[in-house]
């Protein structure tokens, strides 16, 4: 059979319940004129009567939606194909009575007319009607206040359909507004909600609590709070809740988006402002109502100045809602991720007299946003809903939603190609991943884009290596481990050693191990001209990095960023502000109440039965909660003491140059894209570069490379050994501009104050320091002018002890 | 059998054809005798709002006694008369509205009792004189629906002004105008003259 493409109807049909058919059609359905018929489409169905097409031509449908399934009001059906099996005929017995609910235009009318009237007019409007049970009677072509009938149920109720005629008695059940209705019908489809369980019970509680129990709260004195503030980042999803909410409820909602109701003429805006609020108040009386005004803060503006049009608005939107007296019974919500450009003035008990902050969701909240979000996806069950929810640091809500879209498009994709299976793997949200960043990050100053860079790349330094996964990779991975022994992960790692060693290669790999977010910063970003900014971008790049928590926060090169009180020269500079900055925020008092995020979380005893993930999950949230700052310098006597105490910079660790195995492996590395002659001997290399650095070691090859095409005319083709040893003899070893300088000395010097008891010693060093403005030198460090510089190379090269002895053997 | 069916039901919508524009006269007539009264209506609105805005006892007229109560009882006695003249018209209208309705569901009553002789070939087919048996019960139901809508419309125009809303009043003229549906209208007069051959071929 041929399908049927379904037209719009036609304007001289509107309100006849006619369906045209082609005549061929009817007859193979066996239906005459006007056969009762029941039209299926996609989202309800259609109640009509069967008609002939004025042309009588077979193939198109035209139907007047006089009697149809609700979701069909909103939605009517275009630009379909039916198949001739949607159609099916529908005996429709006379009606002895009917049951109905009446949508009427607007409130007035409902409160004005007497229901007598209704009555009359209804009755009179259905007469020679065909209705469905559950069905709504459209009437809006009558060009009356009432608008739709509802059908309820119908007698006798052995039929689903059924004819009303003159004889057939309406029984009226109630009476809404179109709004109302409207309302309702949209509440249907609301998507659930992940991770936000507790606003929403808490929004619930003020909505009902008047209507469950209002002789128990006016018997109480008690007024119930009236205005909600929802505070939080963009996509934490604030406008769904209170959708969401509403739904639940069955309140109605009124909603105010801020630049809707600004005009341009004076005194329209306040106008607007004005009849929107009638709006809610009319609403109200029909039920429980929610006046949302989204996007607060462009309505409502901090004022300024004196006569700025916004400061009407404002006064008149606190009137309002002084004005709002006990009888008016509906709710303000509103939402705003600016709460400090509101006015002051809202912010208060009477106005809005709760405010909810809704922060960046939690690792816990995560995963339920997650599940929720991929209950309607077909997810592989080897996805592991937890491992993505650590991924995802950072993430909001939304940015969930438009991860678990790219996924699922990676699939179809995928699925285009033709390997057949439906379903969305954890690779396509590893992809996903890649293209989905964070959006609270989006404007952030420090967010870079990092090569990874694995572990093994890096040789030597195993202890520095342990030292860093010990910080960083650890308590993400053994959260429980640390929570048993009372452990907490460390506010702050500092590396430091010569430049060159690959401390910043270090961090890449730290980064790229832990899932956690990285953020990095340098001088150009936080630098500024206007006094203060850059204290703000600070304070600001802080902020994110906690709602984006577990994150790494990379200073590189701390000492030229964050100043030291005790060197610089103006006590009052901008080093010196930002270093007061980093101080609070790496071990302040506290957070500001607009950085909560989820309920605080104390781990529960032993004996909780929980899963096992799940306990980890709860260990994890609790452990990585903070921003973990990662500093590297060459310069550590530059840094100010009061950052280098445990609690800020609670480790501090030497990166060394590299040992001769190190310095091999790095020769590796360095000379894997050189086509090297046979007779180089890496292993004589680095036995002969002591000292050097891999920067230093990377320079070697580069010049031994280039001495060849100098010696060869440019048509050398390998390198030979001979060339690396006579740039090994013209570069004097590990280049003058890292000898060390005395800026090692100042750990050291702090271990000695832990290792050694002799205050005299202490003094000694100090006064040293206090008459040598230019840094750190040993007290007879004359003496030494005559000895071998490698002897004294050779001290600082080793590990911190070694140091130490070193610094015990001159006194 | 069929061709018996036809005929019989042909009989009937020349029959309902007939009424149909016998009913159109009354209807036309009946709501031009409407007119007068509405714009009565209007007036007395509009005195009442004038009546509603002066303070008599700025005026010379301070010296009569009761004089506003006076004027708004009598006010209110010639804005009844109007209603009570307009109801008539609307009884007139609804038993036109009525007439037809009847008219249509007895031709469709005959229909459906002859629906199994008559297939939808033969209620389709058309001739140069005689539309096919479903145009005519379209057309029928069509002007059975206008009759219906503009009545109700009226009805409800009337029933909900209030002596309270004076704007309403004042406005109810203008809005009665409105109603007028003179392409609906015009449609009977093109279905009367679609069916004139048929009217005149018994």
């Amino acid at each position: 059979m041929t399908s049927l493409r379904l037209l719009s109807v036609d304007p001289s049909d509107r309100g006849s319940q006619r369906c045209r058919l082609g005549p061929g059609l009817m007859s193979e359905l066996g239906l005459s004129l006007g056969s009762p018929l029941l039209v299926s489409v996609p989202g309800g169905s259609c109640l009509c009567t069967a008609w002939p097409r004025s042309d009588l031509a077979e193939g198109f449908l035209q139907m007047d939606l006089k009697s149809s399934s609700p979701g069909l009001i909103s939605q009517p059906p275009t630009h379909l194909h039916l198949a001739p099996g949607h159609l099916t005929p529908l005996p429709c017995p006379k009606l002895k009575g009917v049951k109905i609910t009446v949508v009427v235009q607007s409130f007035d009318f409902k409160k004005h007319t007497p229901s007598r009237l209704v009555h009359e007019l209804v009755k009179d409007m259905l007469k020679g009607v065909h209705v469905h049970e559950k069905h709504v009677v459209n009437l809006e072509d009558f060009d009356t206040e009432i608008r739709y009938v509802v059908i309820e149920s119908i007698n006798p109720d052995s039929a689903s359909a059924g004819f009303i005629t003159s004889k057939t008695g309406v029984e009226i059940a109630g009476i809404q507004t179109v709004r109302h209705y409207r309302s309702g019908l949209q509440d249907q489809n609301t998507v659930s909600l992940g991770g936000l369980e507790e606003v929403s019970a808490s929004l619930r509680e003020m909505l009902q609590l008047p209507l469950l129990y209002p002789g128990t709260l006016s018997s109480l004195g008690v007024s119930c709070p009236r205005g909600v503030l929802l505070v939080g980042p963009p996509g934490v999803g604030k406008t769904l809740l209170v959708r969401r909410v509403v739904g639940e409820v069955g309140a109605s909602l009124v909603v105010v988006r801020g630049p809707e109701v600004v005009g341009s003429r004076p005194g329209e805006s306040e106008e607007a402002l004005r009849a929107v609020f009638q709006r809610a108040r009319s609403a109200a009386e029909e039920g429980p109502c929610v006046l949302f005004l989204d996007e607060l803060d462009s309505l409502c503006p901090r004022r300024t100045g004196s006569s700025t049009p916004e400061n009407r608005l404002v006064a008149q939107l606190l009137t309002l809602m002084d004005g709002m007296n006990r009888s008016d019974r509906f709710l303000i919500v509103g939402a705003t991720n600016r709460p400090d450009s509101l006015d002051p003035a809202l912010r208060r008990p009477g106005r809005f007299d709760r405010e909810v902050v809704i922060g960046a969701p939690t690792l816990q909240q995560r995963k339920a946003i997650l599940s929720v979000l991929c209950a309607r996806l077909p997810v592989c069950p080897t996805v592991d809903m937890a491992e993505l929810a650590q991924r995802t640091s950072g993430y909001v809500g939304a940015d969930l939603s438009a991860l678990c879209r790219e996924a699922a498009m990676s699939a179809i994709r995928e699925n285009s190609k033709g390997s057949g299976e439906q379903a969305v793997r954890m690779k396509h949200f590893q992809e996903a991943l890649k293209l989905v960043r964070p959006s609270c990050l989006r404007s952030s100053l420090g967010r870079t884009e990092l090569s990874p860079v694995s572990w093994e790349r890096i040789g030597g330094l195993d202890e520095v290596k342990l030292k860093l996964r010990q910080s960083i990779e650890w308590p993400m991975r053994f959260p429980e481990a640390f929570v048993r022994l009372g452990l907490s992960r460390p506010r702050g790692v500092l590396l430091y050693g010569p430049p060159g060693c690959a401390k910043t290669t270090l961090v890449r790999a730290a980064a790229t191990s832990s899932h956690s977010a990285f953020l990095s910063v340098s001088g150009a970003d936080l630098y500024s001209p206007y006094v203060g900014d850059s204290e703000k971008a600070l304070a600001q790049l802080f902020r994110q990095a906690r709602a984006c928590a577990p994150c790494v926060l990379f200073l590189d090169e701390i000492d030229s960023l964050i100043g030291s009180r005790s060197s610089s020269q103006t006590p009052n500079g901008v080093h010196t502000r930002l270093l007061s900055v980093l101080l609070n925020e790496m071990d302040g008092v506290g957070l500001k109440t607009l950085e909560r995020r989820g309920t605080e979380k104390i781990l529960q005893p032993e004996g909780a039965e929980e899963s096992h993930t799940q306990e980890q999950l709860d260990c994890q949230e609790v452990c990585n909660k903070d921003v973990m700052v990662v500093a590297a310098t060459n310069r550590p006597d530059c840094l100010d003491s009061a950052l280098l105490r445990p609690g800020r910079l609670d480790h501090l660790i030497y990166v060394p140059p590299p040992d001769q195995q190190a310095r091999l492996a790095i020769l590796k590395v360095c000379t894997h894209s050189m086509p090297v002659d046979a007779d180089v001997c890496l292993e004589d290399l680095a036995t002969k570069t002591t000292l050097y650095s891999g920067a230093d070691l990377e320079n070697l090859c580069k010049e031994a490379a280039l001495l060849a095409l100098q010696e060869e005319n440019m048509e050398a083709s390998v390198i030979k050994h001979t060339y690396f040893l006579q740039k090994l003899c013209l570069s004097t070893c590990l280049s003058p501009r890292t000898a060390p300088n005395a800026a090692y000395i100042r750990p050291a010097h702090r271990m000695l104050r832990r290792e050694t008891p002799s205050s005299s010693l202490r003094q000694q060093v100090f006064e040293n320091n206090n008459n040598n403005k230019n840094g750190w030198i040993f007290p007879n460090a004359e003496k030494e002018k005559g000895a071998d510089p490698s002897d004294r190379l050779h001290g600082f090269c080793c590990s911190r002890s070694h140091l130490c002895c070193l610094l015990l053997s001159i006194y | 059998m069929s061709k018996l069916a036809l005929s019989s039901l042909h009989e009937a919508l020349r029959k309902s054809f007939k009424s149909l524009g016998d009913n159109q006269r009354v209807w036309r007539s009946v709501l031009a005798e409407c007119g007068p009264p509405m714009a009565s209506l209007g007036n007395l609105a509009e005195q009442s709002r004038a009546l509603a805005n002066v303070q008599i006892s700025n005026t010379p007229l301070r010296d009569f006694p009761d004089l506003a109560d006076r004027l708004r009882f009598k006010l209110a006695l010639a804005t009844d008369a109007a209603l009570g003249q307009l109801n008539d018209k609307m009884s007139s209208l609804q038993s036109v509205r009525d007439a037809v309705g009847n008219q249509v569901s007895a031709v469709l009553q005959l229909y459906e009792q002859n629906a199994d002789g008559l297939d939808v070939a033969a209620v389709t087919e058309r001739s140069a004189a005689t539309p096919s048996v479903a145009d005519m019960l379209e057309w029928l139901q069509d002007a059975e629906r206008h009759y219906r809508r503009q009545y109700l419309r009226r009805k409800t125009l009337l029933q909900t002004l209030r002596a309270d809303n004076l704007s309403l009043l004042e406005s109810a003229p203008k809005r009665w105008k409105s109603l007028d549906c003179p392409s609906a209208e015009d449609c009977i007069t093109d279905t009367l003259c679609k069916v004139s051959f048929l009217m005149e071929s018994q």
